[in-house]
């Protein structure tokens, strides 16, 4: 395991593009939340400030670092292609690692971004939650901050989704394309199935894992809604909001997908020629 | 003599291409194994099955004596078809992840690219050296971790003469360290310099194998002239003194049976007629054996 971190780690941190998507990746976040946060938004009931104090800020920032993970999979889609373009692959094979060791290099790869976004939303979460938060109590600090172990899963689900794309299809554009354009065909997909079965394509429940903060559905939902109260929209219904299913089974079926999507690599990674 | 590598019966198609045909053959510990045959008869598709990187769809392979696994994989140093290293990453980095799979250490990454004359360029990243300078990059990452065996496929692509002679050098002198080295070629050439074992290969099946010695030996070719070659032609086909005539350039070759030699060639000429104008005895060499068994 060791050899295999110690390979990625040349890879992919001696490859220019990779250092400088990372460094962009971490200041588009830390910009976008800085953004959000000289907002001076007031709905009833709703303040900006409000998402950046505990525990809010536990589902704002794992919401708002979410988006980015589809950055982070064409990133790793990329170094993936490159092995497939280059034939570094089958250098490597030659050298003496065996076809699971390449899977298993790729896995560690996936969750080292995936550890390395963790810690950098944790430690947005806790020097902005410090710094808005009007009251700080240990249980109001702790309170929701599961979820940004979620997120964790989020990510690791995205990239192992995107290493099944770029193994699949072994060129980095098509790959990254193709990736980018399943996740409207699988909306779209989604429409011809009963609402009940909707929740559980492997995008919608692995995008679930982060969902919208309820403050923010609070502030959606009351600018399409009448005098009377009633809702002119089924935000449910047209996919824009999360169905409701429990996060323990949104975790548990993502897990699933993505040992799903694990095997299947390994499979056409041992089937195929490299 | 111990078996470096058996193959047994291997076969690989692309599609419906049949690209490797019942290959079978056997290298021995210490042996410089030459496999030649013209572009597209198998040779790259037949190492690169041995080593793991294209499935078998049928027959089997062993090294070592036993099923290929990591460790003998890391007994083996392998170059095939083009150089494949990242091109972003300098040298010392690329080898730095051979070295790291093989379990080898920084002095053998500066051991490999000493060899290859390499040294001063540690630093430059693969994707900015010319082609002769990545085929020497290829031979530098073979060597990391002194592996017992070297695979060579075509190991002087893109190498002008000097580089050519460097690479040769090379080869022999891992050759006189006693290591095992197995070269794909169709510079036939390069093959008959280094090689002590062949195996020929058309259309992806073996035509001819044995020791290089034995095969050039073998037989010997008397290339004569005359008027009207063609019908001295039809009468040697006839007379048994030959086991193979083919034309060469103006001259018409003739490869006599072992029990007679060329001043018995040359009477049968003069006495149906046809006195020769030049006859020339050539010991026949690997390229004339090639062109015949690959025609």
């Amino acid at each position: 395991m060791r050899k295999l971190f110690n390979i990625e780690k040349i890879k992919a941190l001696s490859y220019p593009a990779f250092k400088t998507l990372m460094i962009i990746h971490f200041l588009l976040f830390f910009l976008v939340i800085l953004i959000v946060s000289r907002q001076h938004i007031t709905i009833p009931g709703f303040s900006i400030k409000g998402l950046y104090e505990f525990p809010n800020i536990w589902k704002f920032f794992p919401w708002v670092a979410s988006w980015f993970n589809i950055f982070l999979t064409i990133v790793l889609i990329t170094l993936v292609g490159n092995e497939f373009t280059y034939k570094t692959f089958r250098q490597n094979v030659i050298d003496g690692l065996s076809r699971n060791d390449l899977v298993k290099g790729k896995l560690i790869l996936i969750f080292s971004i995936a550890i390395y976004t963790f810690l950098m939303v944790l430690l947005a979460v806790l020097i902005f939650g410090f710094l808005k938060s009007d009251e700080i109590s240990f249980s109001k600090m702790i309170e929701s901050s599961h979820l940004i172990l979620v997120y964790f899963i989020q990510a690791v689900g995205y990239m192992t989704l995107g290493l099944l794309f770029a193994v699949v299809f072994r060129n980095n554009g098509l790959s990254i394309i193709l990736f980018l354009v399943y996740f409207p065909v699988e909306g779209i997909l989604r429409l011809f199935f009963p609402s009940a079965s909707r929740s559980f394509f492997p995008l919608k429940i692995i995008s679930n894992l982060t969902p919208k903060p309820e403050f923010l559905t609070i502030a959606s939902e009351k600018s399409y809604t009448s005098d009377s109260g009633a809702s002119l929209l089924d935000f449910s219904e047209i996919g824009l909001l999360p169905e409701d299913l429990p996060l323990g089974i949104t975790v548990f079926i993502s897990i699933g997908y993505i040992g799903f999507f694990i095997a299947l690599i390994y499979v056409l990674m041992n089937k195929r020629n490299l | 003599m111990d078996t470096v590598l058996k193959i047994n019966h291997l076969s690989k198609n692309y599609g419906n291409i049949q690209a490797v045909r019942d290959v079978s053959l056997e290298v021995k510990k210490g042996e410089v194994y030459g496999i030649l045959g013209p572009n597209g008869s198998g040779k790259t598709t037949t190492l690169a099955v041995v080593l793991g990187i294209l499935n078998a769809n049928g027959g089997s392979y062993q090294w070592f004596d036993e099923a290929f696994t990591k460790l003998a994989r890391r007994r083996i140093g392998s170059l095939i078809e083009t150089p494949n290293f990242y091109p972003y990453l300098t040298l010392w980095e690329n080898l730095k992840i051979v070295a790291t799979i093989k379990n080898a250490s920084e002095k053998d990454i500066n051991y490999a690219l000493g060899v290859a004359d390499l040294l001063k360029r540690k630093h430059t990243k693969f994707g900015h050296l010319s082609l002769g300078m990545k085929q020497r990059m290829s031979i530098a990452s073979v060597l990391v971790g002194n592996p017992e065996v070297l695979v060579l496929d075509e190991p002087t692509n893109g190498l002008d003469p000097e580089g050519f002679a460097e690479v040769r050098k090379i080869i022999q002198s891992q050759a006189a360290e006693g290591k095992t080295i197995i070269i794909a070629s169709h510079i036939l050439d390069e093959v008959e310099k280094v090689c002590s074992h062949v195996a020929i290969l058309k259309s992806g099946e073996i035509v001819a194998n044995g020791k290089v010695g034995e095969l050039l030996s073998s037989e010997e070719t008397v290339f004569i002239q005359a008027e009207n070659l063609y019908e001295l032609e039809e009468i040697l086909i006839r007379s048994g003194l030959a086991s193979k005539i083919y034309m060469k350039d103006e001259d018409l070759a003739v490869v006599l049976e072992s029990d007679h030699n060329s001043t018995e060639l040359s009477k049968f000429c003069f006495e149906k007629g046809f006195p020769l104008s030049k006859i020339v005895v050539k010991k026949q060499s690997l390229e004339d054996q090639f062109l015949q068994l690959v025609k």
